[in-house]
Formats: structure tokens, sequence, C-alpha cells
């Protein structure tokens, strides 16, 4: 069995507003994180991501619910609890801009409990790690934005915390910075065992770390899966031939008989999609094609992106579905 | 212990490396303050004829009343001010997930900056009775348990107004508005109860006592050193349960780290 380093149940939130309706943020949500995994909380604005990142950090006090983070409750047992966690919150810096990296990395990890001179080499380790190394001296100010995101999340690293919680930490930043953290995260579950937990608008970079997603819209869980499983679930099976030039009335008319099929004439070229409900079908088309000698360009399968995925999903709850998860 | 001691260790070094980093923005400040002084002194020279009738009025007293002003400022406006900073840089949440918890990291900051307020108002003390001619009696053994009650008093008034910043944020002009209060209370002589029990009221004017009077710390009325301690804590109990009411409210609004 999984050992859980994150366990929160039954959360939930609501805003007061003045003058309107309260806002109900986060509503009943439950979700465990588990060690050296690194899970992705994927939702659309106001879905309740950052509210919920911000209960776990022990920053906003849920109405009902518990948290235990490597077995603490966050509130009741703070001190114990916060050990284990480090956080990079979006929309903040998170270090200070005043001070280098590495008094930055000293000071954060003095402020978890943690001696600098003791941990000298881990911090060197984090320096080197983040490729910080040219800039050891510099203040956090003078650094790129994706130099200072990187210090972030070093930050957070070197206090020893288990669990890192990374609220968007790609926003803002340019493709090759966020090439860079994407694969700093994947070796930070991978060789350092540690569990990451990031809230991100950006799929690209869900599907290529996350191997476990938890979807949220209007503050409750519609899926969590592995992100592959999700990926399967939505998976259409789907072929598109490609045609050369245009074909015969009679091919066209036998081949819109097909269930599933989508034909379309572009300018030189016939596309043709073919929903896979029924396997046969694929070569009831390909028999089609032969029988009048159709130049086939290409035959290609159809793949949904995880994009595709998360709006599938969303467009479900939106529309009254049932929550999708394998839990 | 080892742990609080480590946190100490490693505020006070993050203190002293932005003092040492940003030494001529701590500099211009003491200028800014002589400058001030400057004015005032010039212009009570300048009034014909005033003589002065007490130890509030004389330049001895108006000197005291000065660096009083100061550390009554520093001390209250550090707390708010560090408060409002953190959460203006986006790290007040990272404090708040120290392991030490936030009590401890403002308490120890407040120590500190409280040292740097001490320090400074010596070397502007040293300036001004240099400039002024008039040279006050420093009897530390007197004068640090008075003025670190000042500072513990003023600390109360920073955290309650630390706390309402955390709430409604942008509270900087009734923040300018407290300076003013301020030399008021340091400056109004606690000649009734209610003025006695006003913040930093009856401290300063022993302060007054012992820089402008030349007594010592023991020469002073017990009933008044009592009060003193009494009127410090009390401050300091009230603003802390109203910053920590502030806090409450800011968690369950969830605008914590808002700025």
């Amino acid at each position: 069995m999984a050992d859980t380093i994150l366990k929160v149940e039954n959360l939930s939130k609501t805003y007061k507003v003045r003058k309107s309706a309260p806002i109900k943020a986060v509503d009943c949500i439950s979700l465990e994180a588990y060690r050296g995994e690194i899970l992705g909380v994927l939702g659309p604005n106001g879905a309740g991501k950052t509210t919920t990142v911000k209960m776990i950090c022990g920053l906003i006090k849920p109405d009902s619910g518990s948290i235990l983070i490597n077995g603490k409750d966050n509130f009741k047992q703070r001190s114990a609890a916060m050990e284990h966690i480090s956080a990079v919150l979006e929309g903040n810096r998170n270090i200070y801009w005043r001070l280098t990296v590495r008094e930055n990395l000293e000071f954060f990890a003095g402020l978890k409990g943690k001696d600098p001179r003791a941990i000298k080499k881990e911090i060197d380790y984090y320096i080197d790690f983040f490729g910080l190394g040219t800039k050891k001296n510099e203040t956090a100010s003078k650094l790129s934005r994706g130099m200072q995101q990187k210090l972030a999340i070093a930050v957070a690293m070197v206090t020893g915390s288990e669990l890192v919680l990374l609220d968007e930490p790609t926003l803002g930043l340019d493709v090759k910075a966020s090439y860079d953290i994407r694969d700093l995260l994947k070796q930070i579950a991978a060789e350092n065992g540690r569990t990451v937990l990031l809230t991100s608008h950006d799929m690209n970079v869900v599907q290529d770390t996350c191997q476990r997603v938890i979807i949220i819209n209007s503050g409750r869980i519609i899926a969590q899966d592995k992100v592959s499983n999700l990926m399967r679930l939505f998976d259409v099976k789907a072929f598109k031939f490609v045609a050369e030039g245009r074909l015969s009335e009679n091919l066209k008319q036998a081949l819109t008989q097909i269930p599933h099929l989508a034909l379309v004439e572009e300018e030189v070229d016939t596309i043709i999609t073919l929903n896979l409900e029924e396997p046969r079908n694929f070569y009831r088309v390909v028999e089609l094609l032969g029988s009048e000698d159709v130049s086939l360009l290409s035959i290609n399968r159809q793949e949904l992106n995880f994009e595709q995925v998360f709006m599938e999903i969303l467009g479900r709850s939106e529309n009254g579905g049932e929550k999708m998860a394998a839990l | 212990m080892a742990k609080k001691w480590l946190l100490f260790k490693q505020l006070a070094i993050k203190s002293w490396i932005m003092f040492r980093r940003y030494f001529f923005n701590s500099l211009g400040g003491i200028i800014t303050l002589y400058v001030i002084f400057l004015v005032i002194f010039l212009g009570y020279k300048g009034i014909a004829g005033l003589g002065p009738t007490d130890q509030y009025l004389s330049i001895e007293g108006i000197l005291v009343g000065y660096i009083l002003w100061y550390l009554a400022l520093a001390a209250y406006q550090d707390v708010a001010y560090t408060i409002q900073n953190e959460a203006k840089q986006g790290t007040l949440e990272q404090l708040y997930m120290s392991v030490h918890g936030f009590g401890w990291v403002i308490g120890f900051q407040q120590i500190i900056n409280a040292f740097y307020s001490l320090l400074i108002a010596g070397i502007l003390a040293f300036f001004l009775m240099l400039t002024t001619g008039k040279w006050l009696n420093i009897d530390l053994l007197s004068l640090l348990p008075l003025l670190t009650l000042e500072l513990i008093c003023f600390a109360g008034v920073g955290f309650a107004l630390g706390g309402l910043m955390l709430i409604f944020k942008r509270i900087d002009s009734y923040m300018q508005i407290v300076q003013f209060v301020l030399i008021f209370f340091v400056a109004a002589p606690p000649s009734n109860w209610l003025l006695r029990l006003m913040p930093g009221t009856l401290g300063a004017s022993l302060i007054q006592k012992v820089m402008n009077g030349g007594e010592a710390l023991w020469q002073l009325a017990w009933q008044d050193l009592l009060l003193t301690v009494g009127v410090a804590l009390a401050y300091l109990l009230l603003g802390v349960a109203i910053y920590r009411i502030c806090e409450r409210k800011a968690m369950k609004s969830g605008t914590l780290g808002h700025y």
C-alpha cells in the first residue's frame, strides 16, 4: 500500500462576502498524496485550487474537515505539521529579493528549524541542482524570472520538507525555463523521494510531470486518477484517412453509410475520419477505398492530448455528468 | 530551545545583512531625523523671550522628548511595517509556515529591531547633544530598563495596528496620524490618572527625570515604576490580543498574505 504523506478529508470552505451571497470555494474535498509522487491539482479559475493549497499550508482556516500532513493535523499540531511541508505560492515572491541566493536558502532553512551550517552540503547541492551556481552571491532581485522561480523551489526543497506544494510553478515563465522546471520536478520526485503537489493551468506541464491528477470544478473534485487512466478513459479510437484527390459520388455515398464516419473534401485531398466504435468498420473503409484504387496519402490514429481530456471532463461535469474517478 | 536560538540567529543575520547592504538608506533616515531636530532646535532658539519654565519646555526636555518620540515611532512602526512589508514582498505566508510559529518570528524580529532602534537613538542622541551643547545624563543602568518598557508598550500599539493591517490592508494614512498622537503621549506630563495610563506617557516622564533631572532608577517612585511596568505589559498584551483576533479573521477570510 502506498505511503500517504497528505490526507485531506471532507474539506470545506465558504467565503462570506459583504452584501453578496457567500461563495463556496471548496466543497467537501477529500484527497491523498503519496510519498514520491507528483500530484497535479487542476481546475479552471475560481475552482478552489489555491484555497485548497492554502488550507493545506495552514494559511486559510477551513470551515470543516481535516488535513493530516505525515499524520499531523496542520492546525492542531501546527509546528509538527509544518516541518513536513513547504510551498511556493502563486502571486508571491516567496523569497527575499534583497538577499542573495545563498542567504535566502540559509534563512529559510533556519525558519524550518534547520541549522544552515549543518546542512551546508544540502544548500550547495540545491544551488547546483537548480543551476544557480554562478548566481549564488547575486541578490534575488537581479535574477531572471525563471531563476527566481528556481530559487523559490530550491528554498522549498532545502528545508527538507517531504511535501512540496507548488501553486502554478511555471506561470509567466518562458518555454525554456518552463521545461527546466518540469525536468527538475521530475528529478525531485524520482531522486529525492519528495511528494510534489502542483497546481497548473498548463496541461503540458501536468501531462509531462504528474503521475496522478485531481480535477476540481466549483470547489468539488470531479475526477481523480492517474493521467494515463484519464487519457484512456477519453481515448476516442479514431482514425484519420487522407485520400489523394476527390472521391467519386458513388464512393462518397457508400462511405457515408458507415456509422461514425465524417468525410470532408479539402482543396486537393479528402479527409475521412472514422470513430472506431465498431472495429470492422475500419476494414470496410479500406475495402471501399481499395475498390476504386484510391491513393491513400496517410492513415493516422487520432489521439487526444491532456488538454482535450481536461476540457471533456470539465464539460461533462458542467452538464451534470458523473464524477469520473477511479478512487 | 536550540531551534528558537537558531531562528533568532537567522533573523539577526538577515537584519544585519539588510542594514549593512542598505546602510546609506539607514544613514539617510538618521540624517533626516537629525535635520528635523535641527529645524525644531533653531525654531526654539529663534522664539525670543521664551524662557524654559520646566523640564518639558527646556531644550533638554525637547531633546529627550524627541529621542523618545523616535523610539516610540520605531517600536510601533517596526511591528506594523514588518507585517506590511512581508505581505508586500510576498514572504509573510512563508513566515507563517515556519515551524516556530509566526509569534516567535515577529517577537524575535522586534527584539532585534529594538536593538537597532536603541543603537540609532544612541547615535542620534550623541549628535543632538553635540549640536545643542546640552549633555544629558546617560545612566544606562537606569535608562535601559525604562527604555525597554517604552519599547514594549509601543510594540503593543504596533501589534494592534499590524493586526488591523492584515484585515484592512491600506491603513497607511492612519499610521501617519498615530505618529503625531505619539508626540502627545511622550510629551504630555502625566498630570492625571488618565494620562498616566496612556501608552508611554508615564515612562517618558520617568526617562525625562533620569536624562534631564539626573535621577537614578532607584530614586524614582516605586509606584510609578510599577505602574510603568503594568502599563507596558497591558498595552503589549492588548496589542497581541488584537493582533490574534485580526489574524484569525484574516485566516478565515483568506486574506493573510494579500496586499
